[in-house]
This record gives structure tokens, C-alpha cells and sequence, in this order.
């Protein structure tokens, strides 16, 4: 079925908030999700795949810092969403990136990874160049990058395969974000020959998706909809006599 | 878009403070102007020469179909397609909970073939239980004045025509019950339109839709006058037509808007300011004087016509009335003085109801159309709340207490200041409003209420700053992560020029009704006619041009223009002059 861009985001805020996200990291998913989708990735998907996540994750927006100092910081998701405390991560590596031009976050054992581009696009908006990186657990490794321009929203995303795996045992479930105030910090190959491109979206791509995605609507599963809808459903208060004069008289 | 920053021409003008502005009862005094929504369309029309055709009117005898009509700008072709069909008198509510409606309609961009038709036709009735074309940019329905309606239809089928005091009651045919733009049930996102050279003003697209419902709702009576006695029969005549307008009935639902929107909201507020300051520095001769009387003469009339059910508004309206008659004497006596227009406002700010001050600012904007009517292109917001994370907490506190001052210095302790709750009902979603303690449905509420959260932050960070002086604002979102969205939104509008509304909307003596009319004295609603203190009817476009003025090129602007506070026609103006 298709949707517009803002049913999704007013549905996805008041599902988050029926799952128990507090009110601005409610938005903050929403729009997350809702970025992914209007550039053509699939943020619903990426969604739905880790929903259960997502609904244990809703009370947990309060990241927890192990380390930090002026320049670096790094938070452990405590294997819950990046949806919900993953914003507040980002605003501090933000403020560090202002205060000292360049910034690193890593956020280790968080999940839904992907959806954290929603945010990264705000900030890169607020005028922060920002690159993400992170590995996926998989065989053989792949590396994702996405990297934003201060004052563009879209993104230059690849994604490489590893052409030989490392021996160490680090779990791959974390994310690393660098942001610099002043110069720019695109994904860029090093060398063609140690890694193996297996996608890549460029921001005329990405912007051509969104301007599609606007004209025709927004494809979405139904079942993941309805899904959505009944945790939205969750914020709204069974009618009642009583309620309905809580509206004013009928005529 | 506009930036939502102070410019250097504000710096020389004199714009009235936030705190005098933003009040909520003084929004809820305000009157449309000439920069509002509605006049702002018909002007467009007229200077860009858009041509209105009806193009399909495929009604029985009853005046059930549908029909189709053209919208041809320069650049651009869309079409408003509207449905009517029979409707039980026991199913026509006005509450967003109704289920049907005399005639839905939408407006589309580009062309209607047989395939959007047949998909229209089986879910636009529907309205928010169908699923909608990406390619339509309003969706709407309204409901018959079956007084009006019947009374219309049986004196043009007798020959006849309708007796004008219809519509002092009701101005309409129809009446609007909620008018959709944005995304809604499908429809185009606002984000595509934004850019469009037609309707990328708020609220433009959603107008137009309104206003070609008035010329169906024309052609409508007609039709049925004429099926029913077609050697009989009558047009409408121009006069009667063109005091038609289409009404509107708006609940609660209008009023989150106006919270959740709080940068567009201090725009439109801005821009009428400066609207206001650039008249008010207009140095007037006599003509500006003569044209200001003879506006207060109409404006008095048309108060002294309208009819309201609200006492409230009813008494308000009335000494609005007399007090018009004063300003008029005032303006006859006072020597023309360079600063003529200012002593009128100080001497009404002192002397007036806040109904008649907010009156006198439309009417002085009025005089000057091109000084302000430019103004009309920054009616737009580019809508981000922004966190500034790395700003000293002692900054935020000192910009709480500045553009806060009202929320954090107000006490919401006492039963009567948190006495209402906001939420929104399982039916359709419904805003509505709740006793806190007494009804069930407090731990859904909405955070609507701006001035309790500030506070809420206030307090945290003032025990968070005795502790860490040179903390930052993202130290107190990671002690209290509960407080980003309000934290965002004190630091995005602190850079307004206007900010906030200042009202508990928790508060026991809270007016919801100030809240509607505030918005739609923006999208340019007459005859403000609450129903209780929750619902209210308003008309718009009564006295607007016909689409058979358009045609005469003669015309000048501003008369073609000059439609603000319709009065009946052949009323004798001169009724309410001293």
C-alpha cells in the first residue's frame, strides 16, 4: 500500500510514544524511520526486523557514557535500538565536535544500526560534517560508510566487502561517528584492491528516491503498518459519553 | 522560506512586544486581514489571471454527482472534483466523527482521467476511511445549511430570488468540516507542494479547494431550481452570489495545530506585525483619513449585521460596535498629524476592547496594500526545531527567563491551573479536553501545554547548574533525556522574533476558543460565531469576486480587492456613523 511521507512519521511518533518512548525521542524515531524510507532504504523494514528490539528499547533513552573526555566519547547501547537513545549519543558527540571542531563516538552493542542515518542527516543539516562506520557480523565482513556534507541531509553510503577478515574477537555490533565542524568527510575508497564495493548510493540517487517517493507515495507493507497503528492506538483514550462532551456540543 | 530571525528592517520599525501579542486572549481577538489566507488567493487569482472552467457537472435532478472544475494557472492545470450524493438528516454531523456528508471534494493536480475518476469517486466520499491519490493536495467535505439550501432551490424554482436574510444567519450553502491538506489519508505530502509556483503559501491549496466549492455550490441551487421548474426558473443574481460564501465549523482539533506549529505560528504573527508597524509609520493626509472612516463605517455595519448564538461574542461584537462609533468621532476631531495613526492606536489601547484594538490594526493594514501586500510571500516556515546541545546551561536558563518568563513564573500548583487535560479520543483521533482527577485518559496526554514543561526545565536546570556551573544543555538532556523535545523547541523559538503563545493551556480559565480564532483569522475567516466554548462557525469568501468578475480586465485591483467585512447588499452604510 502507499502512504504519504507525513501519515508515516505522524503514525511512526505516536506508535513510538505508545510503545513508551518519551515524547521528543519519539519524534526522533519517527523521523529516523521516516528519513530511511522517503530515500529509498527501506527504513521500515529495517523497522520491523528488529521491532521486538525497538518495544524492549522504549524506556531506555538515557545513554550510557563508559567513557569520555573533550574529544571522544563512547556509550554502550546496552544491545538496545540506536532509536532509543541513539539521538542523545549523537547531541553529545555534536556539542564535543563544536566545542573542539572534531568529534568521535562509538557506540558499541546497539542495534538497528542503519536507522541512525535519519539522525546523522539532521546534524549534518545543523551544518556538521559527519561520517558512520561500522561492520556488519557477517561472512565474509562487510564495512558500511555513510558519510554527510555539512548542510545537505543526503548522504554518500557504501558498503564494502573485506576481502580478508581479521582475527580478533570484538563483537561487530557497534557504530563509530566522526563529525568535524570544518572539513568535509566523505567515504572515500583507499585502495580498489583490498575491498570489493557492494553498494553504493549516491546523493542524486538517494535524491531522486525521495523526489519519487514524494510524487507516487511511500510503499509499505500492510501488516507492518497495522502493526504500527495499533501501538499508535495505545496513545489514544477509549471514548465515552463523558468524552465526547470533551469535545464541545455536537451541533 | 523565510528565516524566523529579527531582519534590520524590524529593528526600525515598531513592532509590539511578544508579551502584548502573543497573549492568548489577544490572539483570540484577531480579526483577517487583508494579508490573510483567503484574500491573499483571490488576489493571486486576479493578478496571475488563473481561469476557473467547469469542465464535467454531471448532477440528477436532485443535485447528486459529481463535478469537475478547472483551475489553469500560468504554468500549472488542476482540477477540484466534488461529490454529492443524498444524505439522511440523522447522519449530518459536523463532528469529525461523521461518517457522510452532503459533498466531499478534493483538489488534484494535473489532468482527471477515467482511472483517477473511478478511484476518486470510490474513496473520496470515504474521506479519512479511504485511501487517497498521491497526486490530490486537498481533501474536504461539507454539509448543506438545509435552511439556506431549500430556501435557495424553491425561490429560483419559483422565479424568484432568495430573500437576503438567509444568509445574515448563515452565509453559505455549505459549510466546510474539515479541510485536509498535508499527507493526509495518502494525499500529497505539504513537501511537495512547498516548491510549487501555485500553492506553496500555507494554506493556499486548501483555499482554492473552498472557494471553487462556492461556485458549485451556485451552480448546484441552480440546477435543482431549474430541474424542478425549468419555464420558471431563475439565476441567482450578482449580488446574492457574490454574498455567498462558503462556512466552515472547526472543533478542537484546529487547536493543536497551533502548538504544534509554534514557528509558522510566530511567522504569520510576525508578519502581521510588521504589517501593522509599516501602517501605523505611514504618514496619512486626508484621503488615508477619509478611506479610514468610511473602512470603520463598513466594518461597524457588517458587526451590526452578523448575527451570533455566543453571548459572549454576541457582547463583545456589540461593543466593538460602539466603540467603532467612538473612533470614528476620535478620527474626526483629532488634528491630521504626521503620527496620526499612532495616537490612535495608544489612545484605543488605553480606551478599547481588545476586539476593537485587534479590529482597527486589520483596518490600518488595509489602507496601505502596497506597503504590506509584499509581506504576504514570508508567510512561510522552514519548520525545525533544532537542539543547540553544546549552548552553557547558563545561557538556557538566562533565555528561559527572558522569553520564558511567563511559563516558568507561573505557578501550576493550584487546581485551577492544571485543571484541563489535552488528548486525543480513540474516535478518529478527536483532540479533546479532560478534567484532570475526574476523567479518565490523564497519563495519554498530550503535551500541549508549552509553559509546565519550561518550568519542569527550569527546575532541573537550576539544581544541575548550583552543582556544575559551566555545565552545557546536553549535560541536563543526559541527566533528564525526558526534557529534549521541550529543550529544542525553548532554543529554536528563543530566535523568534514572537515565540510562544503565553497561556496554560492546563488552566481552568483557559479559552480554546482563542486559540481557533487566532488561526482562523490567519486563513481569513468572517462572522466568528462560537458554539459553546469548543465549536465555533465561521464563513469565508462571503463578498469575494465572482469568477465572472475576473473576467473584466477593467477592473482595478483594488476594487476587485476590496471584499473585507462583507456587509449585506444595499445595506445602508451609513447606519452606524455617529
Amino acid at each position: 500500500m502507499k502512504i504519504s511521507l507525513n501519515e508515516l512519521q505522524s503514525v511512526c511518533r505516536k506508535a513510538f510514544a505508545g510503545m513508551g518512548f518519551a515524547a521528543g525521542h519519539a519524534d526522533d524515531a519517527a523521523a529516523m524511520v521516516a528519513w530511511m524510507q522517503s530515500y529509498g532504504l527501506d527504513g521500515m523494514k529495517a523497522l520491523n526486523e528488529g521491532l521486538e528490539c525497538v518495544v524492549a528499547s522504549a524506556a531506555s533513552t538515557k545513554p550510557n557514557v563508559i567513557y569520555q573526555d573533550a574529544d571522544l566519547a563512547v556509550v554502550d547501547g546496552q544491545h538496545m535500538s540506536v532509536l532509543s537513545s541513539g539521538n542523545l549519543a549523537l547531541e553529545l558527540a555534536f556539542a564535543k565536535a563544536r566545542i573542539r571542531g572534531l568529534a568521535v563516538i562509538k557506540i558499541r552493542h546497539c542495534r538497528q544500526r542503519q536507522l541512525i542515518m535519519g539522525y546523522l542527516s539532521r546534524l549534518a543539516d545543523r551544518g556538521m560534517n559527519v561520517t558512520a562506520f561500522w561492520r556488519h557480523s557477517q561472512t565474509p565482513l562487510t564495512e558500511q560508510v555513510v558519510g554527510f556534507r555539512a548542510r545537505s541531509a543526503v548522504p554518500s553510503i557504501r558498503v564494502f566487502e573485506l576481502a580478508d577478515t581479521p582475527e580478533d574477537d570484538v563483537p561487530n555490533d557497534g557504530v563509530t561517528i566522526v563529525m568535524a565542524n570544518h572539513f568535509d568527510l566523505l567515504p572515500t575508497i583507499r585502495s580498489e584492491d583490498e575491498y570489493k564495493l557492494l553498494a553504493r548510493h549516491d546523493e542524486s540517487d538517494l535524491l531522486a528516491a525521495r523526489h519519487q517517493a514524494l510524487a507516487d507515495g511511500l510503499a509499505v507493507d500492510p501488516e507492518v503498518w497495522q502493526q504500527l497503528k495499533d501501538f499508535a492506538a495505545k496513545t489514544l483514550v477509549e471514548a465515552s459519553e463523558q468524552s465526547r462532551s470533551g469535545a464541545g456540543p455536537a451541533e | 522560506m523565510t528565516q524566523l530571525i529579527p531582519t534590520v528592517e524590524d529593528a526600525t520599525l515598531s513592532l509590539r512586544s511578544p508579551a502584548t501579542v502573543m497573549d492568548l486572549e489577544r490572539l483570540g481577538s484577531f480579526s483577517p486581514t487583508r494579508l490573510s489566507f483567503a484574500r491573499r488567493l483571490t488576489r493571486t487569482m486576479f493578478e496571475q489571471k488563473w481561469q476557473v472552467s467547469c469542465t464535467q457537472f454531471e448532477l440528477d435532478a436532485s443535485g447528486h454527482g459529481s463535478a469537475v472544475y478547472r483551475l489553469q494557472t500560468p504554468t500549472h492545470r488542476y482540477h477540484v472534483v466534488i461529490f454529492s450524493q443524498h444524505l439522511e438528516d440523522d447522519r449530518r454531523t459536523d463532528r469529525v466523527i461523521a461518517e457522510a456528508w452532503d459533498v466531499t471534494f478534493c483538489l488534484v493536480e494535473g489532468e482527471v482521467d477515467a482511472e483517477l475518476m473511478t478511484a476518486m469517486s470510490a474513496n473520496v466520499p470515504l474521506q479519512e476511511a479511504g485511501r487517497q491519490q498521491s497526486r490530490l493536495l486537498v481533501i474536504s467535505r461539507a454539509n448543506k445549511s438545509m435552511r439556506n439550501f431549500e430556501a435557495f432551490v424553491s425561490a429560483l424554482a419559483s422565479g424568484q430570488q432568495p430573500d437576503i436574510e438567509y444568509l445574515r444567519e448563515a452565509g453559505y450553502l455549505y459549510r466546510t468540516t474539515a479541510v485536509y491538506g498535508n499527507g493526509k489519508f495518502g494525499i500529497a505530502d505539504y513537501d511537495r507542494i512547498k516548491g510549487s509556483e501555485d500553492f506553496q503559501q500555507p494554506f493556499s491549496a486548501q483555499m482554492a479547494a473552498v472557494y471553487v466549492l462556492r461556485e458549485f455550490s451556485v451552480d448546484q441551487v441552480e440546477h435543482i431550481a431549474m430541474q424542478r421548474d425549468p419555464g420558471r426558473a431563475a439565476t441567482l443574481s450578482a449580488d446574492t452570489r457574490r454574498y455567498l460564501g462558503i462556512g466552515n465549523s472547526t472543533g478542537l482539533g484546529m487547536a493543536p495545530f497551533l502548538i504544534n506549529h509554534p514557528q509558522l505560528i510566530s511567522q504569520w504573527v510576525l508578519v502581521r506585525e510588521r504589517a501593522l508597524a509599516v501602517a501605523v509609520a505611514q504618514t496619512p493626509d486626508d484621503s488615508d483619513r477619509d478611506r479610514m472612516l468610511a473602512l470603520c463605517c463598513r466594518a461597524a455595519t457588517y458587526l451590526a449585521d452578523t448575527l451570533v448564538e455566543d453571548e459572549f461574542q454576541r457582547v463583545r461584537n456589540g461593543e466593538a460596535h460602539e466603540e467603532l462609533k467612538q473612533v470614528m468621532s476620535w478620527l474626526e476631531q483629532v488634528p491630521l498629524d504626521d503620527t496620526l495613526w499612532q495616537q490612535l492606536l495608544d489612545w484605543a489601547h488605553t480606551q478599547l476592547s481588545l476586539e476593537t484594538q485587534e479590529l482597527l490594526n486589520t483596518l490600518l493594514i488595509e489602507l496601505y496594500p502596497q506597503q504590506v501586500d509584499a509581506l504576504n510571500d514570508e508567510m512561510g516556515a522552514n519548520e525545525n526545531l533544532d537542539l543547540t546541545p553544546d549552548m552553557p546551561l547558563i545561557q538556557l536558563k538566562q533565555i528561559l527567563e527572558t522569553h520564558f518568563d511567563w511559563a516558568i513564573d507561573a505557578d501550576y500548583e493550584c487546581k485551577d491551573a492544571r485543571y484541563w487535560f489535552w488528548y486525543q479520543s480513540a474516535e478518529k483521533e478527536e483532540p479533546r479536553l479532560g478534567v484532570r482527577g475526574e476523567e479518565l485518559g490523564e497519563e495519554k496526554e498530550l503535551g500541549l501545554a508549552i509553559g509546565p514543561s519550561a518550568k519542569g526545565v527550569y527546575q532541573d536546570l537550576v539544581e544541575l547548574l548550583d552543582a556544575q556551573p559551566r555545565a552545557l544543555t546536553i549535560d541536563l538532556l543526559m541527566a533528564f533525556p525526558e526534557h529534549m523535545r521541550v529543550i529544542r523547541r525553548i532554543q529554536t523559538m528563543a530566535a523568534t522574533v514572537y515565540g510562544e503563545i503565553r497561556a496554560n493551556l492546563w488552566h481552568r480559565d483557559m479559552k480554546p476558543m482563542h486559540l481557533l480564532r487566532a488561526k482562523l483569522s490567519f486563513l481569513g475567516a468572517h462572522r466568528f460565531d462560537p458554539r459553546g466554548d469548543r465549536w465555533v462557525r465561521v464563513t469565508f469568501f462571503q463578498g469575494a469576486p465572482l469568477l465572472s468578475d475576473y473576467a473584466d480586465s477593467s477592473t482595478p485591483l483594488e476594487v476587485f480587492d476590496d471584499w473585507g467585512f462583507p456587509v449585506t447588499p444595499g445595506a445602508e452604510l451609513t447606519a452606524a456613523m455617529p
